[in-house]
């Protein structure tokens, strides 16, 4: 229960990070997405059986305070999440290079995904045009944050 | 005689020094204000040591007071620095105080002028996202705000509700891709619609090729649709450009609202949904 609460911290303290104190002092493209960084975490490390939830819960998190369509993000973390999961058992997930690597590629793809349903479903056009320049820095940004945060072993995962 | 002297030597040598003594003062009483060579002999070998010494006792005396006063210096340093910090953050606090009595007095004149009653806001958080351009503000539907109401700053439109909380609120800044005001160019009262295009900027859309909108011109609410009052400043046109195909022009329009700089805002409760 405590390791439980403990995740609950880490997750809050991210959300209320990327609300209040990130956007005052970094600037857009810049500011890192931590959520997107625990997605990865969850699918490369963290073999637990609630963790497709948990990405599911992130996702629906952030919508709740960032842009108007609730589920977005909630369905690219858990695609997200999903791939991941599938493909940890093969990769050598303890090695820092790949978390880095897989933060980058998975915030492109989140984006990407974003993007694509945004297109298809809702009629906010030209938000590619916003959502492109951001995307390379923000993708570096969250690889920097993440090649920081990799040394952080959460309460439930289990050692290898 | 030898017997007698040894047994009485103690008694002979101090009656033979206390006469010594006494011969030396009596011997001396007429030169009482001349030294004689034994005074200026030891005066001689005295004084070097004695100038010596009160140096020496003067260094350290010095040194001694200069320790003390450093104690207190460092003392006195150290409550100055309090103070310097105190006295910092009074001259910051102060600032930050007229600042805000300035934004609020302009919130306050437009709270005056507008007929329509309405609800100060402050904002507590910021979009998280690169992509969506939205404000999470302290007042919800317990305060009595619902979705769609307009949100002004003191210097012109900011957006309108979305996603009421009991507590809290999202506001939908005109730069957000998702967001669309009808407006109109003041000068030459041309119509359009403008939408948010990202990255602080809108674009004013559907206005035809043979309206007249000139780089500079105010863009106001046109009050069509109810949400926002007529006449209220959305942004500057800042690039017009006249293509040879197509029907519309393409016009760039920069918020007249410091988007980054928001603080407080109003609502307009009181407008028809």
């Amino acid at each position: 229960m405590i390791a439980y609460l403990k995740i609950a911290g880490w997750v809050f303290a991210a959300y209320l990070l990327q609300m209040t104190l990130l956007p005052r002092y970094i600037l857009d493209p810049f500011q890192p997405n931590l959520i997107i960084i625990l997605v990865v975490y969850l699918g490369l490390k963290q073999p637990h059986r609630f963790a497709g939830f948990a990405a599911f819960g992130l996702g629906l998190l952030q919508d709740s305070f960032s842009g108007i369509y609730l589920g977005l993000h909630a369905f690219s973390y858990l695609c997200i999440y999903t791939l991941l999961s599938g493909l940890a058992d093969r990769l050598y997930t303890d090695n820092r290079a790949l978390f880095v690597l897989v933060v980058f590629l998975a915030t492109m793809s989140s984006a990407l995904l974003n993007l694509l349903m945004l297109a298809i479903f809702s009629i906010s056009k030209g938000v590619y045009a916003s959502l492109l320049p951001a995307l390379i820095p923000q993708a570096l940004v969250n690889a920097l944050i993440a090649s920081l945060f990799f040394g952080i072993r959460f309460p439930l995962e289990e050692p290898r | 005689m030898k017997k007698l002297l040894i047994r009485y030597k103690r008694f002979l040598t101090a009656a033979l020094l206390l006469l010594t003594a006494f011969l030396t003062y009596a011997l001396n009483l007429r030169e009482k204000e001349h030294a004689n060579p034994v005074e200026r002999a030891v005066l001689n070998v005295a004084a070097p040591v004695a100038g010596s010494a009160t140096t020496m006792s003067g260094m350290v005396g010095d040194l001694w007071s200069n320790y003390i006063d450093l104690l207190e210096v460092r003392q006195e340093n150290l409550e100055l620095r309090k103070s310097v910090k105190l006295l910092n953050q009074r001259m910051v606090a102060n600032h930050e105080a007229l600042l805000a009595n300035e934004r609020l007095k302009g919130l306050l004149d437009l709270k005056t002028a507008s007929e329509t009653p309405s609800i100060a806001v402050s904002v507590i958080g910021e979009d998280s996202s690169a992509w969506f351009k939205t404000l999470l503000v302290d007042r919800g539907s317990a305060d009595g705000l619902s979705e769609g109401m307009p949100v002004l700053a003191a210097e012109g439109v900011v957006g309108r509700l979305v996603k009421v909380a009991p507590n809290s609120s999202r506001v939908l800044l005109l730069t957000d891709h998702a967001s669309a005001i009808s407006a109109i160019v003041q000068r030459s009262r041309a119509r359009g619609i403008v939408r948010g295009a990202g990255g602080g900027r809108c674009s004013m859309e559907f206005t035809v090729k043979d309206e007249d909108v000139k780089v500079g011109d105010m863009v106001i609410s046109s009050g069509v649709g109810r949400v926002f009052p007529k006449g209220v400043p959305v942004g500057e046109v800042t690039m017009v450009k006249k293509g040879q195909y197509g029907v519309f022009q393409t016009i760039e329009v920069k918020p007249i609202v410091d988007i980054g700089r928001l603080e407080e805002m109003l609502v307009l409760v009181g407008r028809d949904q």
